[in-house]
């Protein structure tokens, strides 16, 4: 049996659990990230080289989900929740408060809704089952969420784009772009070369018109 | 910059050999001892333990704040260069304040719960700098500077009115006796007098007081 990994000087007395690898150049802040890590796949999670995954970030983790993290991505307070799979691709930085979502959770018809509603309060612990269909969400590399946005089930946010902040993503994110809003649209093209001093010159924030 | 991984021990303290008077703390925190560069005005209070817990800069009046003003819960998040000022009997709650180079508030100014006010985007827009700041963020990165980022003040005037959840980002000046409804995203300047609404935020009426309900469909 392997020993039980912990971190040094982690505020909460939480393990790592055995079927997350975690890349020895990776900083991970607590293991009360792992409060809702329920998930049994043998790689269950991978985090990349380099990535830091902060306080606040909660890997909520149905029994089949699938979770990985690239190299260098920096989730500062992030909540995953996954019941198939979740990709996140290198050099990704997700600010706080930012939900990936693979599945509502509940069922969206109101009839099926109470029905397990009223199964919940039979089950310990009290969560709902994983039988809410769930669609994978793959955020390519170097893809930057703002904080509190919604990344809904099944999107696919294309290599290189931002996500403005407070978006809610209801659908793919092509690459390259700029997206903001609820629900989020492309507000603006971004040039994989582009310099810093062409960003710098587009921007413009004219009052608005009363 | 260090980023996130820094404590309150790290607090900048007063130089003993400045020759200027020490800045004067008339208000209190409820958490101790107010950090040296920070001035607060009297009967002013300021609660919570994290207030400073990311507050870093090295300016030497790097908070100013005013008279009778409550700010409960609220984070003052500042850069190394950055500096805030505020204006007398302003009541924010639990905002977070993220500043890299200037905010600034007027008088009277209401702030609601779990707002966000930033003068910078915190990372660079274009893709080839962000690659180049993910790395200098990690744990890898310790050593390499990172990109440096567009920082555009925020002037917030006297008597706005800004309601929870709301997020005001950099650049943006909200004209005096604005009201920003709840859950706004305001990314333009706003002229005096307006009532703001959205995700982005639209002018949606003035706000003279008058409180219409916000139905659908209205």
């Amino acid at each position: 049996m392997t020993a039980e990994r912990r971190i040094p000087d982690d505020w909460f007395p939480g393990v790592i659990p055995e079927n997350v690898v975690l890349d020895p150049t990776a900083y991970l802040e607590t293991t009360y990230s792992f409060q809702l890590f329920r998930s049994r796949h043998p790689t269950a999670l991978a985090i990349g080289r380099g990535a830091s995954i902060y306080l606040g970030v909660m890997f909520d983790l149905g029994c089949n989900a699938k979770v990985s993290i690239g190299d260098y991505v920096l989730m500062n307070g992030a909540r995953i929740i996954c019941d198939s799979e979740i990709t996140i691709g290198d050099h990704c930085l997700i600010s706080w408060n930012v939900v990936l979502m693979d599945t509502c959770r509940l069922p969206l018809d109101p009839r099926e809704r109470r029905a397990e509603l009223e199964q919940i309060p039979k089950r310990n612990p009290r969560q709902a089952s994983a039988e809410t269909p769930s669609q994978p969400i793959h955020i390519g590399p170097n893809v930057w969420i703002g904080f509190d946005s919604c990344v809904l089930p099944g999107v696919t946010i294309g290599r290189g784009a931002v996500v403005g902040a407070r978006s809610v993503v209801t659908s793919d994110v092509p690459p390259f772009t700029v997206v903001a809003g609820n629900p989020a649209r492309v507000i603006r093209q971004l040039l994989p070369n582009e310099s810093a001093a062409d960003t710098k010159t587009n921007w413009s924030n004219s009052p608005l018109e009363t | 910059m260090e980023f996130w991984l820094s404590s309150s021990k790290n607090l900048p303290m007063a130089n003993p050999d400045s020759k200027s008077t020490p800045l004067q703390n008339l208000g209190q925190w409820t958490h101790g001892e107010l950090p040296a560069n920070v001035c607060v005005g009297s009967n002013t209070l300021i609660t919570a333990e994290y207030a400073f817990k990311r507050f870093k800069s090295r300016e030497p009046a790097a908070i100013v704040l005013g008279a009778h003003c409550t700010m409960d819960g609220v984070h003052f998040a500042v850069g190394q260069k950055g500096r805030i000022t505020i204006g007398d009997f302003c009541y924010f709650t639990n905002a977070v304040l993220l500043c890299e180079q200037e905010l600034r508030f007027g008088n009277y100014v209401v702030i609601g719960w779990n707002t966000t006010i930033a003068d910078s985007d915190f990372h660079p827009l274009s893709p080839a700098e962000r690659i180049v700041d993910a790395v200098a963020c990690s744990p890898l990165g310790q050593n390499t500077r990172r990109p440096s980022i567009a920082c555009h003040p925020v002037v917030i005037e006297d008597d706005v009115w800004i309601g929870p959840n709301a997020t005001i980002l950099k650049g943006v000046t909200v004209g005096a006796g604005s009201w920003i409804e709840a859950g706004s995203l305001v990314t333009r300047d706003v002229p005096a007098g307006s009532r703001v609404l959205g995700n982005p935020a639209q002018i949606i009426g003035r706000a003279n007081g008058k409180s219409e309900p916000l139905g659908l469909g209205s």
